[in-house]
């Protein structure tokens, strides 16, 4: 009995556990989203220094999550984003509306794709 | 390189460790539901050990909860004959009396030769010296032959045989079982008498002691050491 016991408390902490997972990297992507939404919109105002100021903090919150992204995502996503952040990054220094708002707008929905892939839902699982 | 050395050290032992929680019947007799979960585990933990683009937990998830659902299976069809019989099957008749039920054998997906096959190693040549043969639920093909097939035994002839006992290794491999030379009753005194006896000093030249409570002893001399 103590076995069926701990193998369902075990599944049930694996279950919370990926729902917490779902929840979490939804709060994390759609908080770095919109922080990448505002630099933008900053950006068209032409206030460039404070674009690039909001990028680059939102750039150090996600690679302050570097171990949880590491530990739960595939790597060739969450690397594929790093690389997305510093050619945006690129753009905002050249002050090139155009090609900035395209990487942006490119970064923003990868992050959402990724949020997207751990939800608990009928889409991903079948 | 370093990820896939730990990677690897991880998934062994929680492999080993999900294995040895099963009980000791997973390692020699498969159910059906034992081998998918060999067979999926081994999958699962392969592709995180070769591909480093993988998180690890992408491995270690799924096997804990099959692990968990293995084990929550187990204990159910314990309890309930009924899940048991869904989970596992009932064993199969597949002769009985002499005849073979071609139905059955239809049923269970059993060729005319895989049944002679296990016939054979049973010692048995022909079906109609068998009064069953039953397909067990993990897939071995028990037999059970005519009592004018069977060789008599000690009580049908009247015999009177001596009962044996377990004997129990007390040196193996040049070690001392201390343990089961106390089980037996014996001392370290006993134990150097038997070795002297032999011409043996030390348990360290035995490579293989056995004794029983009667004092039965096998001894095998170390030829050498490795």
């Amino acid at each position: 009995m103590k076995r069926l016991w701990g193998a369902t408390a075990l599944l049930i902490v694996l279950l919370v556990a990926s729902l917490a997972n779902a929840w979490y990297s939804n709060t994390l992507t759609q908080h770095l989203a919109q922080q990448l939404q505002q630099a933008q919109q900053l950006a068209a105002q032409g206030q460039w220094d404070r674009a690039v100021q909001l990028t680059q903090e939102t750039y150090r919150h996600w690679n302050s999550r570097h171990f949880y992204l590491h530990s739960v995502l595939r790597h060739s996503d969450t690397d594929q984003i790093l690389r997305s952040f510093r050619c945006v990054m690129q753009y905002l220094e050249l002050e090139e509306m155009d090609q900035y708002a395209a990487a942006n707008t490119d970064l923003i929905s990868q992050l959402e794709l990724l949020s997207e892939m751990e939800q608990a839902s009928l889409v991903n699982v079948l | 390189m370093f990820t896939g050395l730990v990677r690897t050290i991880i998934l062994y032992i929680l492999i080993i460790a999900g294995i040895r929680l099963m009980g000791k019947r997973q390692v020699g007799e498969l159910e059906p539901s034992e081998l998918v979960l060999s067979l999926i585990i081994a999958d699962l933990a392969s592709v995180p050990m070769q591909d480093f683009g993988i998180p690890l937990l992408t491995g270690v998830v799924p096997i804990l909860v099959l692990l968990c659902m293995t084990m929550i299976l187990s204990v159910l069809t314990m309890r309930s004959v009924r899940f048991r019989a869904l989970l596992c099957g009932r064993p199969s008749i597949i002769i009985r009396e002499g005849k073979v039920d071609q139905r059955e054998m239809a049923r269970n997906r059993l060729t005319v030769d895989e049944l002679l096959e296990e016939l054979r190693g049973q010692g048995f040549t022909n079906p109609s010296a068998v009064k069953y043969a039953i397909l067990e639920t993990n897939g071995q093909l028990s037999v059970l032959p005519f009592a004018t097939q069977k060789p008599p035994n000690a009580q049908q002839l009247g015999l009177e045989v001596e009962q044996t006992d377990l004997p129990l290794v007390l040196v193996s491999d040049g070690r001392l079982l201390e343990r089961n030379l106390a089980s037996l009753g014996l001392d370290r005194a006993w134990l150097d008498q038997r070795l002297a006896e032999r011409g043996c000093s030390s348990p360290g030249q035995v490579f293989l002691l056995m004794a029983d409570r009667k004092g039965t002893v096998y001894l095998a001399r170390k030829e050498f050491s490795v």
